[in-house]
């Protein structure tokens, strides 16, 4: 038999160990830069610069949303395993209410009336065939005269509303998020086995709030850039891409943290090859929410919702191709290159896959939100200056990001130092 | 070892069988076993005890590699499949080639006959089928089970491995293996017990009686698959067997068929008031797609003449035997050529000779000479007196021939309405195909070939073109 | 003797973060535990009340056969099934097995593979109901094609009178494939984690005709070492494909729904709101089993209270699963802005149909809630009265799906109530005693605890 290990953390650094001061100016000032740089490169325009602003900020909002969930997920079934990863995850949920600052510039145009990005923000969205003179005239027409669809829905999009939910959206995972850092926190100092029996009742109705959340906000953030679109299974496939985006990112985050010399001995293979099967799980996961929306929708082929998908399938404006790409690169790859025991089990392999991955949920966002731009008659153009724009715009966001999770996690340990389970989590070993 | 010939010792020894109490200890003899330098051993748990495949010197099993190696080749056989089955038309077809595949080519709500989302589920269920068969065979066949005989099997306390109690052997092949040095070893590991296993060498041997029974069982085994083989495409005389004879023979009335009263089949009361078994549209309804506004297509009349009122075929199929059916008809109001919408050319031509061959050649033979099959049979009776019927015009007939007569329009009026003793064929044959015809019956005519033997048709035909009793009125009392 | 006994061993629904509770109870060893699983089956003959219940059984199954025979020989018109309703009871039996079908394959695989050890248990028990509720579950769109000596139409065969495939593109067509194959590979799954056990029956057991049958159907498994390193990766792939293959049975069955385009039936959430709803209600079912079966055959002490309430959380988890897409179906109704939409949801709700469409709420998302009490979900005979009334709820949700779509279709001219006739009834009545048929045979003839698998989850045993 193998010995047991005891319930002690044994690495020599399990904090940030001062690196934050200087990294998170760095990385603060490479977001800004890149955020500005991406602005003046989209030639200040600010709807271009909205809908790639979009994707990043919804790539990282994922990322924070999926964390969360691991959070809330491992207290309710009580996991064990996993609870030297579980304060990567709870730092990255607590990035969330500070996300709501990178919010402010969607929100903010939203709420002056602009409907650059949302189009439902004014009216005429509804008449897709009209000349834009129409539209301009139906724009400043009062809700009453609009066409009846937008009337009826008006109820729900509009931006006083909107911005409500968003609000209270932030609030529940802001709430939940510092409810489970901060106990985690406390349990570090005094090692109270209530602290983790109090965090598991408490996950049971708050994953009720959040899953009421993820269906409200998917829909809002990114299902209403169509406001004519509507699909029940969105907010699950915004659901699996986040908690997939997560699993990567907080393994991604360990792998990086051990190179640097932190928190060696309390991550092992074994907890690699679990979230290389996790990770694996939802891969395959994603591919299945996505096959069954599309596949509904395919099958049935009712113009109400089938021109989402017929404008991403189009060949000719180059769509079609990134469908592909998504479906090859999001799913096949993935599947094949994760199925082995051995790539599991090789931190190397590891650390490409869970970028890999991350550059895929980009692109998967990507294929979300910017098709809209183009149906909205914008002119993407893959072009030195467009693309430039956007990548830096994606550096910008992740600089941005990495900032805020220095800022939050300052000296905090990244490990959890006296959870109960912390012995059974030291001696996981995958049969 | 055991020497074969003596008799009283004609044993083999297997191995040296070791209990123990617990997993622990087990685990413990494993590893010192392994130490002490045994290779060939095993371990028999009541369940897997972790951390002995290490101690055992057991390698990981490549049972998932044939499970991978299966599952892609599952991919293809599902795909191919679907391909083969359903993905007809891929390969090209013709009017005259028959498809690559033999496919069954029916539309299925507009999509195509090979279309790879919707064969998804179905490759993924044949992959999940096959890997699983995989799984479960290749296991057993890895484990080299079933195995029905085992001298382990023998050891009476050995019966507790399935129970609560551990074991290690030491097998006899083992070049380490030595009975009393091993056994001593087995001890100073801490086994509570040690037996021998022997193989029994006399009942080594199948029973007589199983070798023929195998071969009969083998044989009556083979009988289904050879029935099923010799029954596949045979022909069978004697009627089919009725298993439900009232779905087979249902009560019901066919659409166009008088409707007796079902509750009480005396009294004259139908089931609706027209007399009909099914209902009729509403007066004025249009079907979707049928609004037929172009005059020169639906009706072959120019457009000035559109709002004549009817042709003569539509009035006498309407009035059937009562109405007069000998009406002047405007000659001027038919189109000659092809209307908007219709293209002439080689597939609308190769189109109108196959309609033309199934539903014109039977009267008017497939020259058109008017010596169908039909035509000759009812020519003949009605020499005899046994029939009254009006000959099938040779479409060479000068008259036919003739473009100021017998204008393209007037030919598709004819075939939509009838004529003469001629039915209406609107209802077998859509528009864009009746037009088919005619371009063809216009061609047959350009080229005019008359057989040999057409005479005596055209001449039978001359004499009693003018006017004879309907052949069955009934049967055009059907068209309104 | 003055030992302290562990609070733990007398209630291990307490809960202490830093030390697991027991999940075999009574101090049992190895052999207490052996002895304990293989209980009924050692007694010279089973307790009395398995024959009356058996007897119950199978005067239902006489029922079923007798329904069955006289549709047969009548045709499909003997049920309630008529325009616009051509999908009645039939369907909405076939999706309520299919789904209860699902707990055991999921108990075995997925919490397999999710590592949770209370699972041993009771994963024989709900692998064996699994594949007795997907017998009935095949059952009704088996007969349902109406002439089911031709049954074989439905596979890829190459027939010279037929001259025709099945069509790969149709829906009807994937059920075929994916219930056969769920079929399948749940007997292979629940065979193979049987052997081990089998095996011990073959060496307890007396009868000469026992060490026969049971000599067979154990392979000759020795419980080597080897065997069980090659045993347990099976094990493991088995369980890694069973997993998305019971997805996908659901998921296919929602698409016979989905792909459709009438109202209420044509949403993209349906396949996991289905495979949510299946795992819920085939749960629901394990419970309803479970509490009488552990009582009958003497496990309280494998089967604990722990187990249930690990259960009834699950039941109230998917619960709150399925009254939320109950509620995302209604909002993207509405969102949705197509008045077809609005229509059949209101019309579900506030229709004709209402009672059903309330029966259903109240059975599936309100019932549930009472597990929050940790009274409610730790109190045997109060969650059997909860999950039946589960079961209830999921019947009802097959049957507002089914019937109130179809009922009130495009044409307002054709719009309809549905009748069930008594063929229909007797038909569901009697499919219960199939189920309880083979599930009592199981309980007395084939190892109901996966005896194998709870030894290897118990603390190692002190070696004195």
């Amino acid at each position: 038999m193998h010995e047991t290990r005891p319930a002690k953390i044994t690495s020599p650094i399990v904090d940030l160990g001062g690196a934050h001061v200087k990294l998170m100016p760095l990385a603060l000032i490479v977001g800004a830069v890149g955020v500005g740089l991406a602005y003046a490169l989209s030639q200040f325009q600010l709807q271009r610069f909205s809908y790639i602003y979009l994707v990043n900020f919804a790539f990282v909002l994922t990322m924070c949303i999926g964390s969360l969930f691991f959070v809330t997920i491992s207290h309710l079934t009580r996991a064990g395993w996993n609870v030297t990863l579980r304060r990567i995850a709870e730092l990255y949920a607590q990035c969330l209410p500070v996300l709501f600052i990178l919010f402010l510039p969607i929100l903010i145009p939203l709420l002056l009336s602009s409907d650059g990005l949302y189009v439902w923000n004014q009216g005429g969205w509804s008449m897709t065939h009209a000349t834009n003179d129409l539209k301009d005239t139906v724009a400043n027409l009062p809700l009453a005269d609009r066409p009846p669809l937008e009337q009826m829905k008006a109820a729900y999009l509009n931006k006083g509303f909107f911005a409500i939910r968003w609000v209270i959206y932030f609030c529940i995972w802001g709430g939940m998020a510092t409810f489970f850092l901060r106990t985690s926190l406390k349990q570090d100092t005094t090692g109270d086995k209530k602290l983790t029996s109090w965090m598991q009742a408490f996950s049971a109705p708050a994953m009720i709030l959040f899953a009421a959340s993820i269906v409200f906000s998917s829909m809002d953030l990114l299902m209403s850039l169509e406001p004519l679109w509507f699909s029940t299974m969105f907010p699950v496939y915004f659901f699996a891409g986040s908690v997939l985006s997560s699993l990567a990112l907080i393994t991604l985050t360990s792998l990086n943290l051990q190179r640097s010399g932190r928190i060696t001995d309390e991550v092992t293979t074994e907890h690699y090859h679990d979230m290389g099967k996790l990770m694996f799980g939802f891969v395959v996961f994603w591919g299945y929410i996505a096959f069954s929306q599309f596949m509904l929708i395919w099958y049935a082929n009712i113009p109400e919702e089938t021109f989402w998908y017929e404008y991403r399938m189009d060949l000719e404006n180059g769509w079609g191709i990134l469908s592909i790409i998504l479906l090859v690169g999001h799913l096949f790859v993935p599947f094949l290159f994760m199925m082995g025991r051995t790539m599991r089990r090789n931190k190397n392999l590891m650390f490409i896959a869970t970028i890999y991955l991350l550059v895929m949920h980009w692109i998967d966002l990507y294929w979300l939100v910017m098709p809209q731009y183009a149906r909205a008659g914008g002119e993407i153009g893959f072009g030195f200056m467009s693309v430039l724009a956007d990548l830096a715009c994606t550096v910008g966001i992740i600089g941005l990001f990495m900032g805020i999770f220095f800022l939050v996690t300052r000296d905090k340990p990244l490990v959890t130092l006296q959870d109960p389970r912390l012995g059974e989590a030291l001696n996981h070993e995958v049969h | 070892m055991a020497n074969e010939t003596d008799n009283s010792n004609d044993k083999e020894l297997v191995g040296l069988l070791a209990q123990f109490d617990d997993p622990t200890s087990l685990l413990a003899a494993c590893n010192n076993a392994r130490e002490a330098g045994y290779k060939k051993m095993d371990a028999f748990t009541p369940f897997p005890v972790h951390g002995i495949d290490p101690a055992l010197g057991i390698k990981r099993s490549f049972l998932p590699f044939i499970v991978l190696a299966v599952a892609l080749g599952a991919v293809c056989v599902g795909l191919g499949m679907q391909f083969y089955t359903n993905g007809g038309e891929i390969g090209g077809v013709s009017t005259d080639q028959s498809p690559i595949f033999p496919g069954y080519q029916f539309l299925i709500s507009g999509k195509p006959h090979f279309s790879l989302p919707a064969n998804i589920p179905v490759t993924f269920e044949v992959i999940v089928l096959s890997s699983a068969f995989a799984t479960f065979f290749g296991m057993w066949i890895i484990n080299k089970l079933p195995r029905l005989s085992n001298p382990l099997h023998r050891v009476s306390r050995f019966k507790r491995v399935t129970n609560d109690k551990f074991f290690l052997m030491l097998e006899a092949k083992d070049e380490k293996f030595d009975k009393s040095d091993s056994e001593a070893e087995l001890n100073q590991w801490g086994a509570v017990a040690i037996e021998e296993v022997n193989q029994d060498l006399t009942d080594t041997k199948l029973p007589a009686w199983m070798a023929p029974m195998a071969l009969i069982g083998a044989l009556l085994l083979l009988i289904p698959p050879v029935a099923i083989f010799s029954a596949y495409g045979a022909t069978n005389t004697k009627p089919r067997l009725h298993v439900v004879p009232d779905m087979d023979w249902q009560h019901k009335f066919k659409t166009q068929v008088l409707s007796p009263n079902v509750s009480d089949p005396d009294t004259p009361e139908y089931l609706f008031a027209n007399r009909r078994a099914m209902r009729q549209p509403v007066e004025g309804s249009v079907r979707f797609g049928s609004l037929e506004t172009d005059s020169e297509m639906f009706r072959g009349i120019k457009k000035d003449f559109a709002n004549a009122s009817m042709t003569v075929g539509m009035k006498k199929s309407m009035l059937a035997s009562t109405g007069p059916q000998d009406e002047e008809e405007n000659l001027d109001q038919w189109i000659t050529g092809f209307p908007e919408g219709f293209e002439v050319n080689e597939t609308t031509l190769a189109r109108g000779k196959e309609r033309f061959n199934i539903y014109c050649s039977v009267c008017h033979g497939y020259a058109g000479n008017g010596d169908g099959l039909v035509n000759q049979r009812a020519v003949a009776l009605a020499a005899n007196g046994q029939a009254t019927w009006t000959a099938a015009k040779s479409l060479h007939d000068a008259v036919v021939k003739d473009a100021s007569k017998n204008p393209t329009g007037r030919i598709y009026d004819t075939i939509t309405n009838g004529r003469n003793n001629m039915g209406p064929y609107k209802d077998q044959i859509p528009v864009a195909d009746r037009w088919a015809i005619v371009a063809y019956v216009k061609a047959l005519q350009e080229t005019g070939i008359t057989p040999v033997g057409a005479d005596a048709a055209a001449e039978a035909e001359a004499a009693t073109e003018a006017e004879a009793p309907e052949l069955e009125a009934a049967e055009e009392e059907k068209e309104e | 003797m003055a030992t302290t006994v562990d609070p733990k061993q007398l209630d291990n629904t307490l809960d202490d973060p830093a030390d697991r509770s027991p999940l075999v109870l009574g101090g049992l060893n190895y052999e207490g535990v052996t002895d304990t699983a293989c209980g009924v089956w050692d007694a010279e003959r089973p307790p009395m009340i398995w024959w009356v219940l058996l007897l119950i059984a199978l005067s239902l199954l006489g029922l079923l056969g007798a329904c069955v025979n006289h549709l047969l020989m009548s045709g499909t018109g003997v049920w309630g099934n008529n325009n616009p309703v051509y999908w009645g009871w039939p369907i909405v039996n076939f999706v309520f097995w299919v789904g209860i079908g699902h707990a055991g394959t999921l108990i075995s695989a997925i919490l397999f593979l999710f590592r949770q050890n209370w699972r041993t248990s009771i994963n024989r028990a709900a692998e064996a109901m699994t594949i007795f509720a997907v017998v009935c579950a095949g059952l009704f769109p088996g007969v349902h094609i109406g002439r089911v000596w031709v049954f074989y139409w439905l596979f890829p065969i190459p027939t010279e009178h037929l001259a025709m495939w099945p069509n790969f593109r149709s829906p009807l067509l994937w059920d075929v494939f994916a219930v056969s194959t769920y079929a399948t590979v749940s007997l292979l799954f629940w065979y193979m984690g049987m052997v081990p056990d089998i095996a011990t029956f073959r060496d307890r057991t007396r009868s000469k005709i026992g060490k026969f049958i049971y000599g067979i159907l154990s392979l000759g498994w020795t419980g080597s070492s080897r065997a069980w390193h090659h045993y347990e990766i099976a094990y493991t792939i088995l369980a890694a494909l069973a997993t998305p293959l019971v997805l996908s049975v659901h998921t296919i069955v929602s698409f016979d729904f989905a792909v459709s385009q009438l109202p209420g039936w044509h949403t993209t959430i349906f396949p996991p709101y289905f495979v949510a709803g299946a795992i819920f209600s085939g749960f629901a079912m394990v419970v309803t089993l479970l509490v009488p079966a552990r009582k009958l055959c003497g496990l309280e002490n494998l089967i604990t209270i722990r187990h249930l309430e690990n259960m009834n959380k699950i039941i109230m988890a998917t619960g709150l699963m399925v009254g939320m897409a109950y509620g995302i179906e209604f909002f993207m109704a509405w969102y949705s802005g197509v008045e077809f939409e609005q229509f059949a949801l209101s019309n579900r709700a506030f229709g004709n149909y209402w009672w059903a469409y309330w029966i259903m709420v109240s059975c599936n998302v309100l019932a549930p809630q009472v597990f929050w009490i940790k009274w409610c979900r730790t109190t045997p005979w109060f969650m059997v009265i909860v999950c039946i009334f589960v079961n209830i709820g999921m019947w009802f949700e097959r049957f507002v799906i089914t019937i109130t779509s179809l009922s009130r279709d495009f044409v307002p001219s054709s719009w309809a109530y549905f009748h069930p006739t008594w063929v229909d009834i007797s038909m569901l009545v009697g499919s219960f005693g199939l189920f309880f048929t083979l599930f009592l045979m199981f309980c007395r003839f084939l190892p109901v605890i996966a005896m194998a698998e709870v030894k290897s989850i118990m603390p190692m045993e002190d070696g004195h």
